[in-house]
């Protein structure tokens, strides 16, 4: 009886643990729940192949490898991994941001440590200080997705949006930066081989491939040599020979490593854009009238591609990727490649609804993240852009209201 | 300060310091008689003695179950995991997860040897975690040398798995103690009386230290754990790590610990190479029941001076702790196994991996229900709910469910 009693007890106890798992188990939230695709900003584009979401994942998983010291980090660079300057593949903060000097008239200040500071180096290595006297442009990151669209639309996209010398006196004259891609980078790649290529990566739109910009990552940012830039970077001003505190042979990382990075940035898709409202739609037309539009284009399209997700797709990226004087304000003084000390690329406008959210609240815009709003923004547009913003500045209360609320919901 | 000079300290501080003991010794000391009768540091250790750490070396279930001079024992452990980060799984298996030997030998009346042989996940890692020799010249000084377990926390002294009531050990014990923390040293140990019933227990060692794989063979920033292992001294200067325990009645202890030393090269051959840097962790733990709850919790600062080239990347502050609480019930419940029991826990554990950015960490609750068929053995179940953030502060939701089973033999 008392055994029978017992193991009724037992029994009992052991559905009330079970129905307890269940409950638990059931409760999808406190199994943790993931965001939708469309709201973050490192999800794969739709329609690729099994091959090619296998190559995502692994490209994946090397942006978010952070390299120590014992596997390559250094001897001089700036952070440990993609994904340290690049928060959740969006923007960047002020702590992130990388300071670049000289240019090509002075041979990129290479003796002082140009064309870009390493803040930070290895035990026994020595960081390049940030020199004084010479022009300084600090770079925020911007985010990385919609990388792959962004190569895939056609250079006469580009051309036909250009007006060099305001033939239509709109006061806005887009050129594209004209560039020559590194030699590593094979005529195979988008934007690759030799001859001059429309540049546009980078906050001056100075970089022609994703490949280019990823093995400067690697070489630049993190000090990682690859086989396509087997030689390490170092301090010039160093009075010992980096070798010496060089831990991993080089090439740190092999060409798999690069182009798995590679494939993953092309093949990152932008997130949605916010929900469409009437507010909204008084806010896109206002884009329009005030003259926003005539940088920031709301679409283009890309051409043929090897990877079918990419070929033949509107691009919602708000920009011409073409440069513009933006006036002594936001000057940087300091040519890169073909653009001016006072030009800058139009800033793609798409992933803003969620920028705050993978800073932690936190918002920083413009190419040195000076502004913290989106409002702050658009009133430091000077130069090509001074009509626009006395445009913007001329609306009422509401209108700039709904238009902030589009640029916020793009 | 000179190196010369350095050093004269160091032997005078030792010399004092073993001079203060004995005075202390004399004092304190019991009489010869109960000494003998009181001696648990001895491997004649009978359950009803208090053992020098519960749980810790010398008190363990194999001990007491052999007449002979030697004993071999050891305990396993098996896992069933299925972990969760942000809605997708991380992780779902089975972990064959430690399996470890222990052997031990009653030398002489004075001499004592103990050892741990560590087998990780299946083999990937093999460590002698315990390998020492115990010369114990009166209950309130023994010496110790070999490969002892550092005495930093209690948890690293008493962390065997069928002992531990939880599947996981706590975040700050792997995340930043480094559990299980062992070293080649030698130093002393020992337990004076404080009060009636009440007594001191002190370990004090001079180590090799930690090697500066804390920071260049670490790519998620500071970890200690990665500066383990310096089996050869890398600087050729000791690290120091002592505990200090008072535990006024059974069931209750108090433990202040701390290792501090050099953890890189900064001197080859006489000549400086770099500037010496130290780690330097302090621990705060508790061990104490009441209304049938035990409580049993640690707290962790770690200090770490970072090469100037990394501050920014490298923590030079962590901070981590962990508090649980059990009770246990249903004794005898399951009738066929008499000495059966049930125990509920609940534990909140946490490690903030750079104490001066508002991210950068990662703490957990952890539920359950742990079955004993008899104390040797013990079936956990454990739900886990926690948060890490990064470097920007950026929150990921983490959950788990655990199950394990862990026995010595
Ligand atoms: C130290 C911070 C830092 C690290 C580390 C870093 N980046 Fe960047 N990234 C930047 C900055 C700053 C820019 C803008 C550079 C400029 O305008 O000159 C940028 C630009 C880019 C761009 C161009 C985006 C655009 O639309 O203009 C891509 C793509 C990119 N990075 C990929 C990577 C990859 C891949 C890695 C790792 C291999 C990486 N980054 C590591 C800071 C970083
Ligand atoms: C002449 C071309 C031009 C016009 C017209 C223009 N912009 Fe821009 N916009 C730019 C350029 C170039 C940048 C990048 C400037 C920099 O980084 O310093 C930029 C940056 C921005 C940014 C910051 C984005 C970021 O991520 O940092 C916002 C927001 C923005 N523009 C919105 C607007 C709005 C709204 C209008 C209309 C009122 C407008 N812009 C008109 C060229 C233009």
């Amino acid at each position: 009886m008392l055994t029978l009693l017992t193991s009724f007890k037992v029994a009992r106890g052991v559905v009330f643990l079970a129905v307890l798992a269940l409950v638990a188990i059931s409760c999808s939230d406190f199994l943790t729940s993931a965001p939708d695709d469309g709201d973050v900003f490192d999800a794969p584009l739709e329609g690729l192949t099994a091959a090619e979401q296998a190559a995502f994942v692994r490209g994946d998983a090397e942006f978010g490898r952070r390299f120590s010291p014992a596997t390559g980090l250094g001897p001089v660079f700036n952070n440990v991994s993609c994904i340290s300057c690049h928060s959740g593949d969006g923007r960047g903060r002020l702590e992130n941001s990388l300071h670049r000097i000289g240019s090509v008239a002075d041979g990129f200040l290479g003796a002082i440590g140009g064309p870009q500071i390493q803040d930070k180096a290895t035990p026994g290595a020595h960081a390049e200080p940030i020199p004084t006297g010479v022009a300084v442009s600090v770079r925020l990151p911007p985010p990385v997705f919609g990388a792959g669209l962004i190569e895939a639309i056609p250079d006469a996209a580009l051309i036909a949006l250009a007006d060099e010398n305001d033939a239509n006196g709109d006061g806005i004259s887009g050129r594209p930066n004209w560039t020559t891609s590194h030699e590593y980078v094979p005529a195979t790649e988008p934007g690759g081989g030799a001859g001059p290529r429309i540049g546009r990566f980078g906050r001056k739109a100075q970089t022609p491939t994703i490949l280019q910009q990823t093995v400067e990552a690697y070489h630049q940012d993190m000090g990682i040599t690859s086989e396509f830039h087997p030689q390490e970077n170092r301090n010039p001003m160093s009075p010992v020979p980096a070798e010496n505190f060089d831990l991993a042979a080089d090439p740190e990382v092999p060409s798999a490593t690069v182009l798995a990075v590679v494939h993953y940035l092309r093949t990152l898709a932008p997130p949605a854009a916010g929900a469409e409202s009437a507010a909204r739609a008084e806010g896109k037309s206002l884009f329009t009238s005030v003259g926003c539009a005539q940088c920031h284009v709301p679409t283009l399209n890309t051409g043929l591609h090897a990877i079918a997700a990419l070929a033949n797709k509107p691009v919602t990226l708000y920009s011409d990727l073409l440069l513009h004087d933006m006036g002594d304000a936001l000057a940087d003084n300091r040519p890169d490649g073909g653009a001016s000390g006072r030009e800058w690329r139009t800033t793609p406008l798409w992933g803003l609804r969620l920028m705050r959210q993978f800073l932690n609240g936190q918002a920083f815009l413009m190419h040195d993240g000076r502004a913290r709003t989106v409002e702050q923004a658009i009133l430091l547009h000077g130069g090509e852009a001074l009509r626009a913003r006395t445009a913007f500045a001329g609306l009422s209360v509401g209108q700039r209201a709904s238009l902030l609320d589009f640029v916020e919901s793009r | 300060m000179p190196p010369r000079a350095r050093l004269r300290l160091l032997v005078g501080g030792v010399l004092a310091g073993v001079a203060a003991t004995l005075v202390a010794l004399h004092l304190a000391a019991p009489s010869a008689a109960a000494a003998q009768q009181r001696d648990t540091t001895r491997g004649d250790t009978s359950r009803v003695e208090r053992p020098f750490v519960r749980g810790g070396v010398y008190d363990k279930p194999f001990e007491n179950r052999l007449g002979s001079r030697t004993a071999f024992g050891g305990y396993a452990e098996a896992h069933a995991r299925h972990e969760r980060a942000d809605g997708a799984t991380e992780e779902s298996g089975f972990v064959a997860k430690r399996f470890n030997l222990f052997a031990s030998a009653r030398v002489s009346d004075v001499v004592r040897f103990a050892s741990e042989l560590e087998f990780e996940e299946g083999g990937e890692e093999i460590k002698l975690e315990f390998a020492a020799i115990d010369l114990r010249i009166h209950p309130a000084l023994a010496l110790r040398g070999g490969m002892i377990l550092s005495p930093l926390g209690r948890f690293n002294l008493s962390h065997d798995s069928p002992l531990n009531e939880f599947t996981d050990r706590p975040l700050v014990s792997t995340e930043l103690i480094g559990v299980a923390l062992s070293e080649p040293g030698f130093g002393a140990l020992g337990q004076l009386r404080a009060g009636k019933g009440g007594r001191l227990t002190y370990e004090l060692y001079a180590t090799n230290g930690f090697h500066d794989g804390l920071i260049t063979a670490s790519e998620d920033g500071t970890r200690i754990p990665l500066g383990r292992g310096n089996h050869e001294d890398n600087n050729a200067s000791p690290a120091f790590v002592g505990r200090l325990a008072w535990s006024p009645r059974q069931a209750f202890e108090l433990g202040l610990s701390a290792h501090r030393g050099a953890y890189n090269v900064f001197k080859i051959e006489g000549v400086d190479v770099d500037e010496r840097r130290n780690a330097t962790i302090t621990v705060v733990d508790f061990d104490a029941s009441a209304a049938g709850i035990r409580l049993q919790g640690e707290a962790a600062m770690a200090s770490v001076q970072v090469p100037a080239g990394l501050v920014g990347i490298y923590a030079s502050r962590q901070r981590g702790a962990y508090v649980e609480a059990t009770r246990e019930f249903g004794r005898g419940l399951v009738r066929t196994l008499s000495n059966s029991i049930f125990a509920a826990k609940v534990r909140w554990d946490g490690v903030d991996f750079d104490s001066s950015l508002p991210g950068d960490s990662h703490a957990q609750w952890t539920l359950g229900v742990n079955f004993r068929p008899t104390r040797e053995s013990v079936v956990k179940f454990d739900v886990v709910r926690g948060r890490t953030r990064d470097a920007f502060n950026n929150a990921s939701e983490r959950a788990a469910f655990l199950v394990s089973l862990a026995t010595y033999f």
